[in-house]
């Protein structure tokens, strides 16, 4: 009898190894299995997201934005040329960027606290005051944005990049993407953008400090252009020459 | 008395290595397997989860001594920029398409693949002679087509680095 009972104790025990066996190696299994996903961008472009970042309203935007005019200008048109133009923007790519400093994908010590504040439908109000934001014909402002022309050297190698890019390194014609020739979808316009803010990204993604672009082409292309190469496309869209599509006889 | 204690120490013990052992060959690995070789994937969300997330693309070693390389194709450039892969190894490769349909070819070499945004393409390559080819799209996928070419480069056997089970292995330009 008595031992009876000790054998159904000694079964107990052993379940209850069991059970913690089973538990450990499942934690273990997970733990190994599952690497840390590095994931650039909470967004992707399913129909949703684009309906959700295209149904601001403007008005509720242009009294949003009036935070946003001391560093980016009340005309869209920054006072600061490290800082970028919100002017022409399009509506996706500005949402995208709101939404990664949200969630902390993109980094900047003054954006991210900005962004927090601000509700999703916030975001996509701003955004569509901006996208709808005209470009006035009597600037009132103390805009930087046409800067000086870069000398004639620098212009021939940027409009080559952004015109034909260069097969032999595998760098795609900027203007593919960034338009004016053709956009993807959630791609910032650079016609209007000023050159010191294109310069620090372009140096950001090719150092991976900016991370959040999606398939990481940026981070691709940034890195395969030469520093000289980088100062070359921020002078060129600095200076307003990416307003027109370049053409294909060289440098204006 | 002592035989039943050591009885009971080595059925422990045989528990202890069987259970983990039956659970992750009988259940994990073909779940995992199941699930890696599912040949659908969602082209919008490569980058939030599942094999084609950014730390997963390259060169991975795998046990038996092949390499498999996982890359996306997208307007205009594959990533990663640049493939590193041993010679005359099995390479098998896995690539799917972000946005439009593309078609990887290596120059000097025979292969094709075709890149279909929603499935993944999966090819078998070997490649005998070292060296570097250009990789290059040859179906017309856009505005920037013409410059959508990044490189493979094969290194002789020795030369490929040791990579760890969750390393990636390219040559892209960091």
């Amino acid at each position: 009898m008595q031992r009876n009972n000790r054998r159904a104790s000694f079964d107990w025990s052993l379940a209850w190894l069991m059970a913690v066996i089973v538990a450990t190696s499942s934690l273990v299994l997970v733990a190994t299995d599952a690497a840390p996903d590095r994931v650039p961008s909470l967004v992707s472009w399913t129909p949703e997201t684009i309906a959700a970042a295209s149904s601001g309203e403007p008005f509720r935007g242009m009294l949003l934005a009036k935070r946003c005019d001391h560093c980016h200008g009340a005309e869209g048109f920054s006072p600061i040329a490290s800082t970028p133009n919100l002017i022409g923007m399009n509506k996706l790519a500005l949402w995208k960027q709101l939404e990664d400093f949200r969630s902390h994908k993109r980094r900047s010590r003054a954006m991210e606290p900005i962004a927090e504040s601000l509700s999703s439908r916030d975001v996509s109000d701003v955004v569509s005051y901006y996208a709808a934001l005209p470009v006035f014909p009597d600037p009132q402002d103390n805009r930087v944005f046409p800067g000086p022309q870069p000398d004639p050297g620098r212009a021939a190698i940027a409009s080559r990049l952004v015109t034909f890019g260069d097969g032999e390194r595998g760098i795609p014609p900027c203007q593919s993407c960034h338009g004016p020739v053709a956009y993807r979808t959630g791609v910032p316009s650079l016609a209007t953008q000023n050159g010191d803010y294109v310069l620090n990204q372009l140096e950001m993604f090719a150092d991976r400090i900016r991370a959040n672009d999606i398939n990481m082409p940026m981070r691709t292309i940034a890195a395969l252009l030469t520093a000289e190469e980088r100062r070359a496309l921020a002078e060129y869209y600095g200076a307003g020459l990416g307003l027109q599509p370049a053409s294909s006889t060289g440098p204006k | 008395m002592n035989w039943r204690k050591l009885r009971i120490f080595l059925v422990t013990v045989l528990v202890l290595c069987v259970i983990p052992a039956t659970r992750y060959y009988q259940i994990d690995k073909p779940l995992l397997r199941f699930l890696k070789s599912s040949h659908h994937v969602d082209p919008l969300s490569l980058h939030l989860s599942g094999e084609f997330v950014e730390n997963n693309l390259g060169t991975e070693q795998d046990p038996d001594g092949s390499v498999t390389v996982r890359m996306i194709a997208q307007q205009y450039l594959f990533v990663p920029h640049c493939i590193l892969v041993p010679a005359g190894v099995p390479v098998h490769l896995r690539i799917t398409s972000a946005d439009a349909v593309h078609s990887l070819t290596f120059n000097g070499t025979e292969y094709a693949v075709k890149v279909l945004p929603g499935t993944i393409s999966v090819a078998q390559l070997q490649f005998p002679r070292a060296g570097d080819y250009k990789t290059v799209c040859r179906e017309f996928c856009g505005a920037g087509h013409y410059a959508m070419r990044s490189e493979l480069r094969v290194v002789p056997r020795d030369q490929f680095p040791v990579l760890r089970p969750e390393e990636r292995g390219n040559c892209a330009a960091q």
